[in-house]
């Protein structure tokens, strides 16, 4: 396979690629990476933070008085900053890349938001359990989380007493898409999805006494139907794989659609749901690695943190930080803006979010500076713009270059573009980065992560 | 020798001390031609309790609702015999007298949606409640209406989604010297000036690149028009006050913005809210007198108008934590020099004719009122932004 090609596929479906594994790639063909990929997310690790004060807590305890229960929630929102950092750390340096990628394209199909950290970090890690696994299993699993059956109102939808938050939400955003359904199928939905509920462990029960056991109409069908029959009954419709197909289509391709490729990618899906099965076919695919694809993708904050760390391993001091770097850039894992999730695509970007992520590379590796030195260059106007700013950069984190200085170790100075970049540069830029004095790899490196074109992917 | 120590030793040096003033007569000058319309957009995020900021003192149903958490007749400020001021409004009772101040009741929008998050959502982005929508009013505004990234500033650290449109977004400038300096890096001023713009302006590539030098002009401007004046007001300190103290420091500079969007958090007070929105709407009134005054004072004011409003009101009955939970309609507050009804607007809702959850049934569609703004201060189409048509309301 094509280094070109190998880069793209690693860095769509996963966090890019070193030289040195690039290396030993090089002679197997686009079957065999595919099966490598696969095998590599073969296994699932949860991600789990150490919470001893939840661990034991029992429902009692736990709502002994207002103020106990304050204190509960208050430490429990602190859990779940902390989760944010372990899971930030884990697409960082994780083997099972492709796995850790499906798990945040999953984040932001079922978005989820809770503060309660043992229900948050359960509903986490189904999203990684079934992230290449079977559709239909994965959406009944979610319908039954404690966080989502918080979140989408479920508790409160009642035999007599419907809440409708879900059952709209399950259409239009997990299954079907706007227009593919009615106002009456929502409230027939709603019937059936009545009784649900949870245990203070987090288990999913179910309540005969506040399930709707009416008739329910839905899409030409009638039966006594409970959640798990509607689910099955919307995954009936062919829209359902090609609304999902849509959507990996724009993640891991193109946010401009082919109507062809993903109705090819539908018949691949539909009837089964294997997700794996889709995401194969999708990556084995000569138009996956067309030209006008790579290198066109605007990288996502996560894609752009665990990127950087993929190629010098960045260690976050403090949790604080690492949340606040995500506020910044305009994704912070398990906060999501709203149900709908994050948009995507060029609406990661504005003034501010484009200057933090110019200067993240050098305010992660190098200290807030980013070196420009010209060859034969005496003036430096560099030294000018820093010589009053001590101590910049304030983020506490450490980088192993080490790592770095390894991988890159047979990458010729003027190469290193080639392995960090996947568009080609703009002319212009290019002929000013020729003149730079490269005097470092590590320096050069900052200045190559800092150039808009290591924004896409 | 370099440029600046060349003009600092040059005898022309006194001559240059006249350029700004004349710079900032000229640059007056085309702003009262045009007459530049300002809104600033003030969020009280968490919901604002209405209930006990204009308190329907006379009402029985308040006090039996409240018990614990009603104020006291005597500590109101009487507006009209019927509803009176939370105590820590006391500059906003001036701002009333002088008739720079209408208060509309009654405000949300059907379906009421009581999420923090969802409910932001549907009054940044203008959305039916059971609507997402990805875009905000006033990006919108600016894509139908406006090319330029200034023209709406989030005086924040990051953009709110009410001031991102489709094609084009408002700027987030918290700092304007800090954002200014991060322009000026070196290498990325660099790398911006060899960018070649030959064919890939419609690659997401040329929007980076586009974004870049456009931010980096953006902040100049900025920091360079605001530098030019200087406030002698005093404002008190807190986070609201920071933000107004730059709004009016860009508004009296005569930087081109239209919208500005500033916030004040820590409403959400389920639990004994008495002291926390004491000392939060003490924070907003303070914050506001000194802004007015500020304005003011550079003949801005009359140019100026203030929204204030907050996602969601509260319950009316208060929880056993003394405090209150999310509802729905709330009242809301326009400031401005030249308001055609100012005072209050209309009636408060009933306290007995509540809704299904105990909260007071709204009146007022909160789009009527970005209508109202849109076409009557903002002079656009507002069924362009709104992707409707609403009424208009004669609040201006």
């Amino acid at each position: 396979m094509k280094k070109e090609h190998i880069q793209h596929l690693y860095w769509r479906a996963g966090f890019g690629i070193d030289p040195k594994a690039l290396q030993s790639l090089l002679n197997k063909n686009r079957e065999d990476i595919v099966d490598m990929l696969f095998s590599e997310s073969k296994s699932f690790n949860p991600l789990k933070i150490n919470t001893p004060e939840f661990d034991t807590l029992t429902y009692k305890e736990f709502n002994k008085t207002n103020k106990i229960h304050r204190a509960y929630i208050e430490k429990s929102k602190l859990k779940v900053k902390e989760l944010n950092h372990a899971w930030i750390h884990r697409v960082s340096n994780s083997k099972e890349t492709l796995r850790e990628k499906m798990t945040l394209f999953w984040a932001n199909h079922f978005v989820c938001q809770d503060r309660y950290i043992l229900y948050i970090q359960k509903f986490n890690n189904t999203l990684r359990y079934h992230a290449l696994g079977n559709f239909k299993d994965f959406l009944k699993d979610i319908s039954k989380e404690p966080s989502m059956i918080d979140y989408l109102d479920l508790k409160q939808n009642k035999k007599g007493r419907p809440n409708e938050n879900f059952a709209r939400e399950l259409l239009e955003l997990f299954t079907l898409g706007v227009g593919n359904y009615s106002e009456d199928d929502i409230k027939e939905i709603a019937k059936a999805f009545t009784g649900y509920n949870y245990d203070f462990e987090g288990d999913f029960e179910f309540r005969e006494n506040q399930h709707n056991n009416d008739f329910k109409y839905v899409f030409g069908k009638a039966g006594h139907y409970d959640g798990d029959d509607i689910i099955d009954i919307i995954l009936e419709q062919k829209q359902c794989a090609r609304f999902i197909c849509t959507k990996l289509y724009r993640y891991f391709v193109n946010t401009t659609i082919n109507k062809t490729h993903i109705e090819d990618m539908t018949n691949v899906f539909f009837p089964n749901y294997n997700i794996e099965t889709v995401l194969r076919y999708m990556f084995t695919q000569d138009w996956f690695y067309s030209p006008e694809h790579i290198g066109n993708k605007i990288k996502s904050p996560i894609d752009l943190i665990a990127g950087i760390s993929h190629t010098v391993p960045v260690t976050f001091k403090e949790t604080e930080q690492i949340l606040g770097i995500q506020g910044m850039l305009g994704q912070l894992l398990l906060y999501p803006p709203n149900v709908a999730g994050w948009k995507g695509g060029k609406s990661w970007i504005d003034s501010n979010t484009l200057m933090i992520r110019l200067k993240l590379p050098s305010v992660l590796l190098s200290n807030a500076k980013i070196e420009t030195k010209e060859k034969g260059d005496f003036y430096d106007a560099y030294k000018k713009y820093y010589e009053n700013r001590k101590g910049d950069s304030i983020i506490k984190a450490s980088a192993n270059w080490e790592v770095f200085k390894s991988n890159y170790q047979h990458v010729e100075i003027e190469e290193l573009g080639n392995y960090l970049l996947q568009c080609p540069i703009n002319s212009g830029v290019q002929d000013y980065l020729n003149r730079l004095s490269k005097k470092s790899k590590q320096e050069y490196c900052v200045q190559v992560m800092s150039l808009p074109e290591y924004q896409m992917c | 020798m370099n440029r600046r120590k060349f003009i600092k030793n040059s005898s022309l040096a006194s001559s240059l001390f006249f350029v700004p003033s004349f710079v900032k007569a000229f640059s007056n000058l085309i702003t009262s031609e045009t007459s530049y319309k300002r809104l600033v957009i003030i969020q009280l995020s968490g919901g604002n309790d209405g209930l006990n900021t204009l308190i329907p003192f006379r009402d029985d149903n308040y006090y039996k609702s409240r018990p614990i958490i009603g104020l006291k007749k005597e500590d109101i400020i009487n507006l009209d015999n019927e509803l009176g001021l939370h105590p820590s409004l006391l500059p906003l009772k001036k701002l009333y007298d002088y008739g720079y101040l209408s208060i509309i009741n009654n405000v949300g929008y059907p379906n009421p949606n009581r999420s923090h998050f969802r409910a932001t959502d549907i009054w940044q982005t203008a959305s039916d409640s059971n609507q997402y929508l990805q875009s905000g009013w006033i990006g919108r505004y600016l894509d139908n209406f406006n090319q330029k990234t200034t023209a709406a500033i989030d005086i924040n650290q990051s953009l709110s989604l009410a001031l991102k449109g489709e094609f084009q977004n408002g700027m987030a400038v918290k700092n304007p010297n800090l954002l200014f300096r991060t322009t000026q890096d070196p290498y990325l001023k660099n790398v911006a000036k060899h960018y070649e713009d030959s064919h890939l302006s419609e690659h997401n590539l040329g929007y980076l690149y586009k974004t870049m030098i456009n931010t980096e002009s953006s902040a100049k401007y900025i920091f360079e028009t605001s530098k030019t004046t200087s406030s002698n007001i005093e404002y008190p300190k807190n986070t609201l006050s920071k933000q107004l103290k730059t709004t009016a420091q860009f508004i009296n500079s005569g930087l081109n913005t239209r919208v500005y969007y500033a916030s004040l958090d820590g409403f959400d007070t389920h639990v004994n809210q008495l002291n926390t929105h004491k000392r939060l709407l003490k924070a907003y009134a303070e914050s506001i007198d000194a802004f007015v005054k500020d304005l003011k004072s550079k003949n801005t004011f009359k140019d100026t108008l203030i929204l204030t409003f907050s996602e969601f009101g509260r319950r009316v009955k208060q929880n056993r934590g003394n405090g209150t939970d999310h509802g729905s309609a709330n009242t809301l507050f326009i400031i401005g020099e030249n308001l055609k009804t100012p005072g209050i607007y209309n009636k408060m809702g009933s306290l007995e004719d509540l809704d299904d959850n105990g909260d007071i049934k709204f009146e007022i569609d909160f789009r009527t009122i970005y209508a109202t703004v849109l076409k009557k201060w903002l002079n656009v189409n507002d069924d362009v932004v709104l992707n409707e048509s609403f009424n208009h309301l004669e609040f201006i």
